[in-house]
């Protein structure tokens, strides 16, 4: 069904007892073009752009939970497109402007709130590294601003700017950034998708890979039965290891648990999203008014959804050092999603050598800004057997060739990136 | 040239205000002392040496290093756990100095003269345990954490060497603390913050 | 979690930090390309029981070779890591 004032106001008139489910339901068929392992919004996404944009719509989504049970509901809802590095810049870019017209080309309030991304610096270092960046991303066509102390004031006057070791000088700014609603976005790509034709299956693990005589994958194995394919696209961020061992793959990903957290409502207070210089916290407020927070991962390979109190406390001490007031805001929830850390913090779409399956993995603590950009350049590999060229870097073979796209410059350390 | 000497100084000189401190209705529940002008010295096993290195200290100090968490003391000398292998003494006017015990453990470690380089802190009183317990993640009930009792630790992420050293004549808890110098400062505002609802004796002795 | 440090005793999870993956050992210098890669940038990232290297830098500051569950951070075993200092936990 297509949403509309019309379709609400008919639904008003009947009591809103007529809504339809916004997607179907599906059992699985024998045998599809594509098979996406994963129903998360990366997955979803990759579906609705192969038959939306590629016309190829005997598609079908596999789900072992429920659809967005993933690291697609675990995350802080942030979407940018503010980085440095040749490979990232043109790629999340490409995200960002998607992230513009998604609810156009959806037919699906995904609530996308373009509020603002804010980097507080604290040092003249930063000041500069800050105003590379920006540098960049304005050679780019990306938006960018440097503010200075004053204009950050102005914008956030309940900071605590008289911080003595962490001073805030000021902030790098994208007007662009902001937030979108996590689950609106997996059911909205689902709602599009399945009316192209897709069929998101839930409850269906996957449990092995069906390969013919030359190692070619011709399907899945699922615990709902085998499910032929003409190629197969994994969308596991997470998991990606796990179920690449099916096909004899091992990957340069690491499975860390980052924790993410939700404060008591309060009143409108925090107008952007915005992170801490000198320590890792970035904060947004929710339209229900919970401030919405996150920091670094736990640090250890974790495939466990829930991490542990040191984390918990860095990150609640990030957030005292910018704003004492909130010393007093009750935690009202705390949960763990599990990252693929990859060798050098970013992400791998690429074919692998495995004939007929494709990878989409290691995107470290970055993958729900990149859900619609992910979507499309994994969707023109799977049609076009070439990567799309926003993703030419980010190929498997990189860390062997030696071509890594390191914004954070730590090497292959996944718990540091 | 002109004349120049080193003049030894506290880390918390500046900081460390004697008197009391927090709530003054009640009577102070906890007591902070300075410690100052001690020796201490970082003793450390060589590859392969443990076994020797103890001898060594039995011999130098006529009682065995500690060789789990714990402090021991002889009238003018306390030996403190800090790791495996490896412990610090602590003492004063110049016995167990650098320049004697290097002589001692010349064979069987590697040492390295901490005098100046920390802070010694004593922590007691009726609330010294309830104040610990805010900062310290560490059980300092007597049952665990009996005299003698010591740990390498974090408070406030900051490494210290925390022991339980001999009971005040009036049966209250003495806690030591040494942190290291360039620490001290922060980890004495964030002391007295964590005691101050209980009310703050505090000053300094030369006393180990 | 909490770890029971071999020295130091049960400590909370702050004191230490993780290193990763225990099994990877350094290839000798005249190894080949292949083995180096697979060394610094494959991993078996196991789901399950992981024998992993951590630091007790928040204490003793001694190396532990700690057996973990990583399905549910359950920890198995821990052990001094080779080197100085593991004279006494030996015994």
């Amino acid at each position: 069904m297509k949403y509309s004032i019309f379709s609400l106001a008919r639904a008003a008139f009947s009591g809103h007892k007529n809504w339809q489910r916004t997607w179907r339901d599906a059992s699985p068929k024998a045998r599809y073009d594509v098979v996406i392992i994963g129903g998360g919004g990366h997955g979803l996404a990759t579906a609705w752009f192969l038959a939306s944009e590629y016309g190829i719509r005997n598609v079908a989504v596999l789900e072992k939970g429920w659809i967005g049970s993933g690291n697609a509901g675990r995350n802080t809802t942030i979407i940018r497109s503010n980085y440095g590095l040749p490979g990232n810049t043109g790629f999340y870019e490409l995200s960002m402007k998607l992230w513009e017209r998604m609810e156009q080309d959806l037919n699906y309030n995904t609530m996308v709130s373009q509020r603002g991304v804010i980097n507080l610096y604290h040092s003249d270092a930063q000041r500069d590294a800050y105003a590379r960046r920006g540098n960049t991303m304005r050679i780019n066509g990306i938006d960018a601003e440097l503010l200075d102390l004053a204009a950050v004031r102005k914008m956030m006057p309940f900071l605590n700017f008289d911080n003595a070791r962490f001073p805030v000088q000021g902030g790098l700014l994208q007007r662009r950034g902001g937030t979108a609603r996590h689950d609106a976005v997996v059911w909205g790509y689902a709602h599009a998708a399945s009316a192209l034709g897709v069929d998101i299956i839930q409850n269906c693990e996957v449990t092995g890979f069906v390969r013919d005589a030359n190692g070619k994958v011709t399907g899945v194995e699922t615990s709902r039965g085998k499910i032929g394919a003409g190629k197969v696209g994994m969308a596991v961020a997470g998991s990606s290891s796990r179920v690449a061992a099916m096909a004899g793959l091992r990957l340069p990903i690491e499975s860390h648990v980052l924790q993410a957290f939700v404060s008591e409502a309060i009143k409108p207070l925090i107008p952007n999203v915005m992170t801490f210089g000198a320590g890792h916290f970035y904060v947004s407020q929710s339209d229900k008014g919970g401030l919405v927070f996150g920091g670094d991962i736990d640090g250890y390979n974790s495939y466990a959804q829930r991490g542990n109190m040191p984390v918990m406390e860095d990150v609640c001490e990030g957030g005292m050092a910018l704003m004492p007031m909130i010393g007093r805001v009750r935690l009202l929830r705390q949960w763990g999603g599990i990252m693929d850390m990859s060798m050098d913090g970013s992400p791998i779409i690429d074919k692998t050598p495995v004939d007929g399956l494709y990878l989409n993995a290691g995107w470290c603590y970055g993958g729900f800004k990149a859900t619609p950009g992910s979507g499309l350049v994994f969707a023109h590999l799977l049609a076009r057997d070439e990567p799309h060229q926003e993703a030419a870097r980010f190929r498997l073979d990189r860390f062997r060739r030696g071509a890594m796209i390191d914004e954070k410059g730590v090497g292959a350390q996944p718990n540091l990136h | 040239m002109a004349e120049f000497s080193w003049l030894p100084r506290s880390p918390l000189e500046h900081a460390l205000v004697v008197g009391a401190c927090g709530a003054r209705e009640v009577a102070p529940g906890i007591s902070l002392t300075e410690i100052r002008n001690f020796d201490l010295i970082q003793i450390m096993a060589r590859r392969g040496k443990g076994a020797e290195l103890a001898n060594a200290a039995k011999a130098r100090f006529g009682m065995a290093a500690p060789e789990v968490p714990k402090a021991v003391s002889a009238s003018d000398v306390t030996l403190i756990w800090s790791g495996p292998d490896q412990f610090l003494v602590l003492s004063k006017g110049g016995k167990h100095a650098m320049d004697i015990l290097s002589q001692a453990f010349s064979q069987s470690a590697s040492l390295s003269d901490q005098s100046h380089a920390r802070a010694l802190i004593s922590i007691s009183g009726t609330k010294a345990r309830a104040m610990l317990a805010k900062l310290s993640s560490l059980d300092l009930h007597p049952a665990s954490f009996p005299i003698g009792a010591a740990a390498a630790t974090s408070i406030d992420h900051t490494s210290v060497n925390l022991w339980r050293g001999n009971d005040r004549p009036d049966g209250q808890a003495v806690f030591n603390l040494l942190v290291f110098a360039t620490f001290a400062e922060s980890l004495w505002h964030t002391m007295l913050d964590a005691a101050a609802e209980y009310g703050v004796d505090i000053g300094h002795s030369a006393e180990v | 979690m909490r770890i029971v440090c071999p020295f130091c005793g049960e400590r909370e999870l702050g004191e230490f930090t993780c290193l990763g993956d225990a099994k990877p050992v350094r290839p000798a210098a005249g190894a080949s390309e292949d083995e180096v890669f697979d060394y610094v940038y494959l991993r078996d990232n196991i789901a399950g029981e992981m024998s992993e290297h951590w630091y007790h830098g928040g204490g003793c500051r001694a190396w532990l070779k700690i057996t973990r569950n990583t399905l549910t951070h359950e920890i198995c075993s821990v052990e001094p890591a080779a080197g100085a200092g593991a004279r006494q936990a030996a015994r």
